[in-house]
């Protein structure tokens, strides 16, 4: 049992983080030669078939990245002109010259994010978001981060009810914390866990001095309880 | 010795994760009310969303005491909106002086509401 609890409790440290043996500098180093310092959240390029999923994920990005360091538009005005310029589909900027963001911004990145998926389920408990986040340079076009996470939240209840009325109090209890959970809550937390390793901006607090700090895995896979 | 094992172990993943640092900026329920608002828009929604900046702005208690990119100009542009021109444009050039980066940006916002 002791062992059990030491194995448990040292896959946590591990996965903690998901950091790899490479420091923030080796993994990003353009962030640290083009040092942006403004960015523009551009609208989420959804590939689920969650309509709704594109307009609310947008609202998860803002508040991590300005407590990075950055610069960033504010989101209702930003969406607001893309709509009216008829700019509201990303995918066309993906891969596109990013120039007219500079010149019409003052944008030096453009932060793209792609929504594969956006799901819950009742019966297991569990709000699914997997999300791609690039950030492009809008002066020399270059990918300066590009991470994806997958976040589960666990929402299964215990009720601590014994037996086979026990099991069904459980199986009714984790669908309906589940179908009362907000799926934006897993989104959020996907967008703090990506992100939790990006170089600081220039009002952050180790603005250029994070270089060594650990970068994570690429992609990271997580569970966290609501 | 069990409690020292699971402190032990608490630290290694505090620190694994590197240092906790304090927030930039308070936010109080501004994330929330935004999204509130995207999600179902409302007078309502839109009143509280307005409220939340206002605390934003006015009650700022992050570790750089200044008010964050961003919500001197979406406050500004919707008190312009909502008839308080005067106030709103003084928040909209406020977000230049205390952002240069955002001067092209927000001068064409300012433009337009000027029409």
């Amino acid at each position: 049992m002791k062992n059990y609890i030491a194995i448990v409790l040292m896959a946590l440290v591990l996965a903690s983080c998901a950091t790899s043996s490479l420091t923030r500098e080796a993994r990003y180093p353009k962030m640290y030669a083009e040092k942006p310092a403004s960015i523009v959240v551009m609208p989420p390029i959804n590939r689920t078939t969650h309509v709704d999923a594109k307009d609310f994920f947008y609202t998860t990005m803002y508040t991590p990245l300005c407590e990075k360091g950055y610069y960033v538009f504010s989101p209702m005005l930003i969406m607001e002109m893309f709509q009216a310029e008829s700019a509201y589909d990303a995918e066309n900027f993906l891969e596109a010259n990013l120039t007219p963001f500079r010149n019409v911004l003052g944008a030096d990145a453009a932060m793209f994010t792609i929504i594969k998926s956006w799901n819950r389920s009742n019966i297991g408990g569990t709000l699914t978001v997997e999300v791609e986040y690039i950030l492009r340079s809008t002066v020399t076009g270059e990918t300066l981060y590009q991470r994806e996470g997958k976040v589960k939240v666990d929402t299964s209840v215990n009720t601590g009810s014994k037996g086979l009325l026990g099991a069904l109090l459980d199986v009714a209890a984790t669908a309906a914390k589940t179908a009362a959970t907000d799926k934006i809550e897993a989104g959020r937390k996907c967008t703090a866990f990506v992100l939790s390793d990006m170089p600081e901006g220039k009002y952050g607090l180790n603005y250029m001095q994070d270089q060594q700090s650990p970068a994570g895995e690429a992609r990271i896979t997580a569970t966290v309880s609501e | 010795m069990k409690k020292l094992f699971i402190v032990t172990v608490a630290v290694l993943t505090l620190s694994s994760c590197g240092t906790v640092q304090p927030n930039l900026y308070s936010w109080y329920d501004s994330e929330d009310a935004t999204y509130q608002y995207t999600k179902r828009a409302s007078e309502e929604k839109l009143a509280e969303a307005m409220a939340q900046y206002k605390k934003v702005i006015t009650m700022q208690k992050g570790a750089r005491k200044v008010v964050p990119p961003g919500v001197n100009a979406e406050y500004g542009y919707l008190l312009v909106k909502a008839g308080q021109k005067e106030e709103g444009m003084t928040l909209l050039k406020e977000e230049i002086a205390l952002y240069p980066e955002s001067e092209k940006f927000i001068s064409r916002i300012i433009k337009q509401l000027e029409k």
